[in-house]
């Protein structure tokens, strides 16, 4: 079972998403559109010993693992939490086209030589076989880690929470073998329906994957509601689980988020933060609520 | 009516009701039509049983893993074949007037995507039929009606805590349309109900029909391609009110600096302000309130937000699907968003092509 890193920096904060206000968002988005910014974050996360970052194939993210493979030698034990696909690419291409335009869009804008890679599975998209298509597009979304260490691929979770919804069992099953077989990495799930999903993949008689999904005191991105996460949480776990949004977008104390989320028997989080001196306080206060 | 029946998010009431399963049947399974199938899938006693669409990549998914539903190419002959409740209908704006006539030809309760027809007078015709129609439920998926940010600044209206409202400005921003290619397919031509007005643009006129009512006047109206060849990219429109309130509607989807689509509200009453946007409201009172100080008050999206049974792209999809499934069990039921509701925002729509048409 994978050991998952007990801090893990998110991305959010890089790429100018704020929930809480789109002014903050902006401002954010302004500091870190200089690229050097987010390397500059990397240093001081790694220097203070968090070592594990959760970063999403976006448009910037090509070049910020570029920075990585070149500096990896700065980063030792470095490792990656890619999440795929970034949801907003896709959201506009089939809002425009529709879904099977939008594949064949993804996959056109391939290299020859990886197009003649896809071709053994290309007939996935003659046949429409979504499954193989998946794993097309799961290869495409990942090209920009190559090179680098990750522990586990996240599914975004747009795409968990509507495959789960529409119980194509088959995908989930596929994703996580193609995961596991293609990268030996764990496969991840983001969600904001965390009991439900866990019980749809113990279904699918899936049981190498890992979770992420909001834990906050307030309810916040937890469908169907605390209660139920609670109770869910107070059994064995079959999943290993990671917390994000423990600060409920604000409406939470960062001692009381973290005192919460480790009461729920979660030991891993992902967290956003943008100056050292927010890291180091992050870390001081997940040791020090651990130790009671 | 009592007041929980009279709320939007009557969601936590249908979780885990025993009693009879009801069946809904889904035309067109494109991005809304899947995201309604997906959050369908765990509803406690509205089912998909049937869907119809053409031959594609997720009708073909669609047989090969959910043996459960049925498909029909053709949606006629769906309805004549299946036992139904309930139609949802996802398919682009065009298509969506024999549709409704067919559905309500057979009495079914019906869920039909935005903008809900593209003639207004149409729209009316289906709005008087559902008036007599009581005992099915027929409901417009303007879904922003059921963000938690939006339920809340219509319960402050209705509050009157503004007073008299002085004026508002409504503007839906987004990035959707950034090159010339973009504007292909339905989207690229008003007669078949593209445009940033009707596709986009709605969302404000919707909104704004749903806080403010119709307005008597529309004026200033000008509609501009950007990027697209054949309809707007842009819209900007002034409404004027009996009561003397104006009002502006201002929809762009080629506005990159959106990552992704904002519907925001600036609204001036006699006795204060509110600024609303997807992260929440911003309240300003003239005067000490009740429940609000004087001076500024916040109310962020984390306080608003309510949790839903099951969260499929927000909270507002569930919210509208599981209140469509509440009406189609008891048609009495308060509904967000009538027919009539429908028809009002599609003759203001009307109203702002007809002027911008006029002062071109």
């Amino acid at each position: 079972m994978i050991q998952l890193d007990s801090l893990i920096l998110g991305d959010n904060q890089f790429f100018g998403i704020n929930h809480m206000s789109q002014g903050k968002g902006q401002q954010l988005a302004e500091r870190f559109s200089d690229l050097n910014q987010v390397y500059k974050a990397y240093h001081t996360a790694h220097d203070l010993g968090i070592h594990a970052f959760m970063l999403n194939s976006n448009e910037k993210a090509g070049e910020i693992c570029n920075y990585l493979r070149s500096h990896k030698s700065e980063f030792p034990g470095m490792v990656l939490y890619p999440s795929i696909p970034y949801p907003h690419k896709y959201a506009n291409l089939v809002a425009e086209k529709g879904i099977a335009a939008t594949i064949q869009d993804v996959l056109s804008g391939q290299s020859a030589m990886d197009l003649l890679g896809m071709a053994t599975k290309g007939l996935g998209l003659l046949t429409g076989d979504l499954t193989k298509i998946m794993t097309l597009l799961v290869d495409v979304e990942m090209k920009i880690f190559k090179d680098l260490d990750f522990k586990a691929i996240y599914l975004q979770n747009i795409i968990t929470d509507l495959l789960l919804g529409l119980e194509f069992k088959e995908i989930f099953i596929e994703y996580c073998r193609y995961v596991e077989k293609k990268y030996q990495a764990t496969p991840g799930f983001l969600t904001m329906n965390i009991p439900k999903l866990s019980a749809f993949l113990n279904e699918c008689g899936i049981h190498n994957a890992t979770i992420c999904g909001s834990v906050n005191k307030a309810g916040y991105l937890m469908s169907p509601d605390v209660a139920a996460y609670e109770d869910y949480f107070a059994k064995s776990q079959p999943y290993p689980i990671t917390a994000m949004s423990i600060l409920a977008s604000g409406a939470i104390a960062p001692r009381e988020a973290v005192t919460y989320v480790q009461s729920q028997g979660i030991q891993s989080i992902v967290f956003g933060a943008s100056s050292r001196q927010h890291m180091l306080e992050t870390m001081e206060l997940i040791l020090e609520t651990a130790q009671h | 009516m009592t007041d929980t029946q009279r709320s939007p998010c009557g969601t936590q009431a249908t979780r885990d009701v025993p009693g009879k399963s009801l069946r809904a049947a889904i035309i067109g399974v494109g991005r809304m039509g899947l995201t309604h199938l997906s959050i369908l899938g765990g509803h406690p006693f509205l089912k998909i049983t049937a869907a119809a669409d053409g031959k594609s990549l997720i009708t073909h998914a669609i047989s090969k893993y959910r043996t459960d539903i049925r498909l029909y190419d053709d949606y006629q002959k769906m309805l004549r074949n299946e036992e139904l409740d309930a139609v949802l209908i996802a398919t682009p704006p065009d298509s969506h007037g024999p549709m409704i006539e067919a559905a309500m030809q057979s009495n079914l309760s019906i869920f039909v995507e935005k903008p809900f027809t593209l003639d207004a007078k149409e729209a009316r015709r289906f709005a008087q039929r559902s008036v007599d129609q009581s005992k099915s439920f027929h409901q417009v998926g303007y879904v922003l009606r059921y963000t938690d940010v939006y339920i809340k600044l219509k319960e402050l209206l209705q509050s009157n805590i503004l007073g008299r409202i002085v004026c508002f400005q409504a503007e839906m921003l987004g990035c959707t349309v950034l090159r010339k290619e973009n504007s292909a397919g339905w989207r690229g031509e008003r007669k078949t109900g593209g445009g940033c007005l009707s596709e986009f643009g709605s969302h404000a006129v919707d909104m704004v029909v749903n806080l403010f009512g119709k307005p008597t006047q529309v004026t200033g109206s000008r509609l501009m391609p950007i990027y697209c060849e054949h309809v707007e990219d842009m819209v900007h429109s002034t409404l004027l009110y009996k009561n003397g309130t104006i009002g502006s509607v201002y929809a762009n989807w080629s506005d990159p600096s959106y990552r992704k689509p904002v519907l925001r509200l600036n609204i001036l009453g006699e006795e204060g302000r509110i600024e609303a946007d997807l992260y929440g409201l911003k309240i300003f009172m003239n005067k000490e309130h009740p429940s609000f100080k004087k001076g500024w008050n916040t109310i962020n999206l984390p306080d608003l937000m309510k949790p839903v049974p099951f969260y499929v792209r927000g909270t507002e999809f569930t919210r509208e699907l599981y209140a469509f499934a509440e009406g189609v069990r008891d048609p009495s039921r308060y509904n967000a968003c009538s027919f009539v509701d429908g028809a009002d925002t599609q003759e203001v729509i009307e109203m702002i092509f007809l002027d911008a048409d006029v002062e071109k």
